[in-house]
């Protein structure tokens, strides 16, 4: 990454990140319409499209603030291209049917493309991770959440009420079941492909 | 992957292995495909935990805001709606809905009970690996409403580690559904009073607790104890409007 030039709307990430309203407001002035008039034309409605925007900018987000994503390419293209897919998913979800994508936009650019599949394939991980979280115990649960918010693991045994080797034994299992659940599933197996 | 990896993989990751143990788990990694596999996800998961809980607050105000932006946007872009033409039967259309409405609402601000409330989720106390027929026996009493053998159970359990605010706050919600309301009672009040990660849970189930004696004051005052950030603070500020 560090070779490639950041583009200049790498100004719209940080805005994003620092939940600057100017700047949001700006992406909705400038990029949403594109969106709108797409997904009404592919068999969706206004509303849709609001919600198709609100994920892409929420998993955009996610990605900036965990992975520090650069953007090496236009924001409008990358934007586009991941609400794009988001919503065909949509469609395809819930159809059933092979949607195909048609090519014209995807030959705008192989960093565009690049950079939008990498952020959809995080989204969709993301997803299922917090998707196969909610699958565990209670336990595992609770003491998860105590453990990453907390931070001390002395602490977390202290307020769990359990010795300090009991939490981070448990707490390695517990990650351990989560791994478990997250490699069984078909869907991890198709996006790590 | 046995449980022994998993607790290897977060020593790993913590940096608590010695320089021998260091290399051999990194040959490990490179010789055995599974326990690559399985410790990558692991450390993704991890990742993406730490995440997830250190930045929930920052991200919350990112949605929010985020949400407050996009309906503003969204309504301008609706075109404005065409003034309808009402006829006879639109009337008694909107009236049977009008008639509707009032059923439901009716019915919400009728006094809620407490078991609006008692659906548990099934509990889990046990972790693979730390097997214990006690703790198994309690977790199945609990999940088949067997309120009367759980509570013993807990009891028992209790004597052995008195400090488990899980087991404690278990063995109250027990209590509660045996309306043992004085015990019950005095252990959330307790509970409540703990650092622990079930403080506001105990708080929410002190107020059920008034709840289901029909004291409403008392429950009253209760819920308005649940801080904000609780995540009982919700439901909570719904019970309160209910009972206001």
């Amino acid at each position: 990454m560090s070779e490639k030039k950041i583009h200049e709307d790498q100004k719209y990430i940080d805005g994003l990140l620092k939940n600057n309203s100017f700047i949001i407001q700006a992406i909705y002035d400038k990029f949403a319409p594109k969106v709108v008039n797409y997904i009404k034309q592919n068999s969706g409605d206004s509303d849709k499209a609001q919600d198709v925007i609100q994920d892409t900018l929420i998993t955009i987000y996610n990605q900036a603030s965990e992975k520090k994503l650069q953007l090496t390419c236009p924001f409008d293209a990358y934007f586009f291209l991941l609400c794009k897919r988001k919503w065909l998913n949509e469609l395809k979800k819930s159809s059933n049917k092979e949607v195909t994508i048609n090519e014209d936009v995807l030959s705008k650019g192989d960093e565009a493309q690049e950079l939008a599949f990498e952020t959809s394939v995080f989204g969709e991980k993301q997803a299922l991770f917090t998707e196969m979280f909610q699958k565990l115990g209670t336990a595992c649960k609770d003491l998860l959440t105590a453990t990453f918010k907390i931070k001390s693991m002395e602490e977390v045994a202290k307020s769990l009420g359990v010795t300090y080797a009991y939490a981070r034994k448990k707490k390695s299992l517990c990650i351990g079941k989560l791994t478990e659940l997250v490699q069984k599933s078909p869907k991890f197996n198709q996006l790590n492909n | 992957m046995e449980d022994q990896n998993y607790i290897l993989f977060e020593s790993y990751l913590s940096k608590e292995l010695s320089q021998d143990e260091v290399s051999a788990f990194e040959s490990r990694l490179k010789n055995e495909s599974d326990f690559n596999q399985a410790f990558n996800t692991y450390k993704e998961l991890s990742f993406f935990l730490e995440h997830k809980f250190e930045d929930e607050s920052a991200s919350t105000a990112f949605q929010n805001n985020l949400k407050t932006i996009s309906n503003t946007y969204f309504e301008k872009q609706e075109p404005s709606k065409k003034v309808m033409r009402f006829k006879l039967w639109h009337y008694a259309m909107a009236a049977s809905i009008a008639l509707l409405i009032g059923i439901v609402t009716f019915n919400n601000f009728s006094n809620p009970t407490f078991n609006d409330y008692n659906n548990y989720k099934t509990i889990s106390l046990t972790v693979r690996g730390v097997e214990e027929a006690l703790l198994k026996e309690a977790e199945n009493a609990f999940n088949s409403k067997d309120f009367a053998k759980a509570e013993i159970v807990f009891k028992r359990l209790l004597v052995k580690n008195d400090s488990n605010n899980e087991l404690r706050l278990y063995r109250g919600i027990a209590l509660l559904e045996l309306d043992k309301f004085d015990e019950a009672d005095s252990l959330f009040g307790k509970l409540s009073k703990t650092p622990s990660v079930y403080k506001n849970k105990a708080i929410w189930y002190l107020a059920l607790s008034k709840l289901k004696q029909k004291n409403y004051d008392a429950c009253l005052d209760v819920l308005k104890t649940i801080p904000e950030d609780a995540d009982e603070y919700k439901q909570a500020q719904k019970l309160i409007k209910k009972l206001d």
